[in-house]
């Protein structure tokens, strides 16, 4: 029963939803965040994303890449997300330390009943600026799926950027995991 | 109402009988039914006990089930305990979900979510939750609710005819999220009252288990608290239902609250049970459920250490200082969580104290050098000594 | 133009779901998008694993509630087993079943199975162009070596994943059907929805597969069950 009303959802929610594919080589997502890809990602829009972009290589209910660049003081994170009852708003603020940032991911991903254990956080560079590095476990309470995740994010000029990639622990996370470091590696901020 | 007649009128097979229905005159007197069988296939019962039976298989497979024998077997025994002859019908399952649920399913499947676990106090209180949802199974009300639904939407459509906003109405209704009437709430309190009592526990209880709820959800501004919190899955509490309960408890006094026997099973598993806590974010509430923890001595360190957490990333005006305060009640303790010290750490960065910072930090990290966060905590250490 | 239309779609749900159901009534997918690619048979006597199927059957009353209806589901898997049967033996194809506690062991790459196949019949197969461009129109997705655990318990070659959901107007509902055609409003009598998913148990790949989503069908009885089985099971590969 459950699964019918996620098709139904999910088929309802992307009759106003668009897919195209990601170019190979540097993209720019937002005004001043670049990603460089090697042509194997797909780009999905749909209701409740923003402000993030989701880009997917297998597909909407296997891996995600939540793409977060530039967001601002007292944005709040997915205002419209279709997540039922009155949810608590998760808002940026640019005086957050790693830590306060990392919470309000976990807080993001964890809101719709998923569990999340962080298994890593630790200081990394991203797009050239002092950021930090996370790694976690996510049981995805919609259908069972066990997942891994891994998160890359830095503040800039009092704005936030990050990705943020899961895919499911056996077989999906490992096979892309390596790639996700490259890119994050690459990442450049204007 | 009609339905109570008929049944009182002699279909013992089928239902239980309660003596005396108004709320807090008389004590009730409860007659259970005799053990449910399977109901045959063909009918709408028989129907959601099937499709209740693969979302249990469902459940058992599920890795958000707790896996801890011993808290699952201590519930499991005091479900026995209330079941009124109905025990090896019963089968618990302990689901980590950060909200407060419990329901039973009309084939005896029993689902508790860990943010009600979270928020009993001692094995009464969950007694009372337990005891109201038996008495949900033993009325079969799920089925009632059904029937009921159906039978709605059908006048609602040819209401429908005339306005075209929900012509239709719902696609699909799940049994588990119905929200049961009135009279089925009133129903289930009073025959969990009865049980409870009679498994030799405080009817009291009860009413304390509601109370403390609805001073959680009364701590969202500005909203009714029956409606908008979260923490209400299938269970509107209005106040009434707390009254009535309090009024039952006179005439059904006396029992043991068991509080040692509940911290014994369960204390290992607060940590992780605060911690989904406070990831939804709902500072408002999570405040009101620590301070009253921390107001009845229960793992007061581990609360204060929480509801610093809770301060600090709330960040309002005056959190910090609150947060202070939490983490260092929590360190001085005899059982200080090792991240009280991280915490303490964390607002002494904040306010530029660099050598407190550095000092507590250290602390962390020789306490719980294997934590998650423990590569940034150092990097911390490094920058604060430079 | 496009919020209005979003805006359109949240509020007339309940009608245009059964209306895109029925767009996609005769979904004539060419060989390509059901087989993985480079994939056209399996060997004779190829040993396929039967999962248990995640069978669901509906009764739609006058008000347009959905009641589970535990004989329907029943006799639906009596006779889907029984098509797969006969299917099988038409392509001297060797099946087992899984029985239910290995089930329990196996929960893990079901679930993961689950979330794969729907994918494949929402990006792959799906009603709206979904399609992800980077998989170039191709049956693509593997589970990689997930699938060993259910390799190693059964030394089949093939696992075969069947996943329905079904419902059926009540006769009250037929009646509120038609008075509500009459005042010119259109309802929903009932659909069917489901995959059928073939993976090769030594690479995980997912080598055939075939999605309905149609108001057409009924597994409550033999006769129209083989019909919908025969429907789930289109371009199903032939064995040499």
């Amino acid at each position: 029963m459950k699964n019918l009303l996620i098709l139904t959802l999910v088929m309802l929610l992307t009759a106003c939803g668009t897919v195209r594919k990601v170019e190979s080589g540097a993209n720019l997502v937002g005004e001043r965040m670049s990603i460089k890809v090697d042509g194997n990602w797909n780009h999905l829009d749909f209701p409740g994303i923003k402000p993030a972009q989701i880009w997917t290589m297998e597909g909407v209910t296997i891996d995600e890449l939540l793409v977060y660049s530039g967001i601002r003081d007292g944005q709040i994170m997915h205002p419209d997300s279709p997540a039922g009852e009155k949810r608590k708003d998760f808002v940026f603020r640019k005086t957050m330390q790693t830590e306060e940032i990392v919470s309000m991911l976990e807080g993001v991903l964890s809101r719709d009943g998923s569990s999340f254990k962080l298994r890593k956080l630790e200081p990394f560079p991203f797009g050239g600026r002092k950021g930090f590095r996370f790694e976690y476990e996510r049981v995805r309470k919609i259908d069972n799926v066990q997942m891994r995740g891994v998160g890359f994010g830095a503040i800039d000029k009092d704005e936030l950027f990050a990705l943020v990639y899961q895919a499911p622990r056996l077989t999906f996370f490992p096979r892309h995991q390596s790639r996700i470091e490259t890119i994050a590696k690459a990442v450049s901020i204007k | 109402m009609k339905r109570r007649q008929l049944l009182a009128a002699g279909c013992a097979c089928c239902a239980g009988v309660i003596a005396g229905r108004a709320w807090g005159q008389t004590a009730p007197d409860y007659l259970a039914p005799q053990r449910f069988q399977r109901p045959d296939l063909s009918t709408d019962e028989g129907g959601l006990w099937a499709m209740m039976d693969r979302e249990e298989k469902a459940l058992r497979r599920s890795p958000l089930v707790l896996r801890d024998a011993r808290l699952t077997t201590y519930v499991q025994d005091l479900a026995c305990r209330l079941s009124a002859g109905h025990c090896p019908d019963i089968r618990i399952f302990l689901v980590r979900t950060p909200q407060f649920n419990a329901s039973m399913a009309p084939n005896g499947m029993l689902q508790i979510w860990t943010g009600l676990l979270l928020r009993m106090e001692n094995e009464a209180q969950l007694a009372a939750v337990i005891g109201h949802e038996i008495g949900h199974y033993l009325q079969r009300h799920s089925v009632e609710r059904l029937r009921d639904i159906k039978s709605r939407a059908a006048a609602g459509q040819v209401l429908a005819l005339f306005g075209l906003a929900g012509a239709i109405g719902q696609l699909a209704v799940l049994a588990g999220s119905f929200a049961y009437s009135r009279d089925h709430e009133h129903e289930a309190d009073r025959i969990g009252a009865y049980l409870m009592h009679r498994a030799g526990y405080p009817v009291a209880e009860s009413a304390a288990v509601w109370s403390n709820l609805l001073d959680e959800a009364r701590a969202r501004e500005g909203e009714e608290p029956s409606q908008s919190s979260p923490l209400f899955a299938t269970h509107p509490v209005p106040p009434e239902r707390r009254d009535n309960l309090a009024q039952l408890a006179k005439l059904l006094p006396g029992g043991a609250d068991g509080k040692d026997r509940y911290v014994e099973h369960t204390a290992h598993l607060l940590d992780e049970w605060l911690q989904d806590e406070i990831k939804r974010g709902q500072y408002a509430e999570s405040l009101v459920l620590l301070s009253r923890r921390i107001d009845a001595g229960s793992a007061p360190d581990l609360m204060r250490y929480y509801r610093g957490e809770v301060h600090r990333l709330r960040g309002q005006a005056g959190d910090h200082d609150l947060a202070w305060n939490d983490y260092q009640a929590a360190a001085a303790g005899a059982a200080p969580p090792p991240p009280a010290f991280r915490g303490i750490g964390l607002v002494a960065r904040q306010r530029g104290q660099k050598d407190e910072a550095r000092h507590a930090f250290a602390r962390y990290l020789d306490l719980a050098p294997d934590a998650p966060d423990a590569a940034l905590i150092q990097s911390y250490i490094t920058e604060l000594s430079s | 133009m496009k919020r209005h239309l979003c805006s359109f779609v949240r509020i007339f749900r309940a009608i245009l779901l059964p209306a895109l159901a029925l767009l996609a009534s005769t979904p004539a997918y060419p060989d390509a998008r059901n087989l993985a690619p480079g994939f056209s048979s399996l060997p004779k006597s190829a040993k396929v694993l039967i999962m248990p199927p995640d069978v669901e059957l509906f009764s739609i009353s006058g008000g347009g509630v959905m009641e589970p209806k535990a004989d329907w589901t029943a006799a639906a898997h009596t006779h889907l087993h029984a098509a797969l049967t006969g299917k099988a033996a038409e392509l001297a194809l060797q099946t087992q079943q899984l029985a239910e506690q290995d089930a329990d062991e196996l929960a893990e790459i079901s679930a993961l199975h689950a979330a794969v196949a729907r994918s494949i019949a929402f990006h792959h197969m799906g009603i709206g162009s979904f399609a992800l461009p980077t998989k170039n129109g191709m049956l693509d997705w593997s589970m990689g070596d997930a699938v060993k655990p259910v390799l190693d318990k059964s030394a089949a070659d093939y696992a075969l994943f069947i996943w329905m959901r079904d419902s059926y107007a009540s006769s009250e509902r037929k009646a509120a059907m038609i008075a509500l055609a009459l005042l010119g409003v259109g309802v929903g009598g009932g659909m069917q929805i489901g995959y059928a998913s073939l993976v090769d148990l030594r690479t995980g790949q997912v080598v055939w597969f075939n999605r309905l989503a149609r108001a057409d069908g009924d597994l409550r009885e033999a006769a129209p069950a083989a019909e919908t089985v025969k429907a789930l099971l289109d371009q199903f590969p032939n064995s040499k």
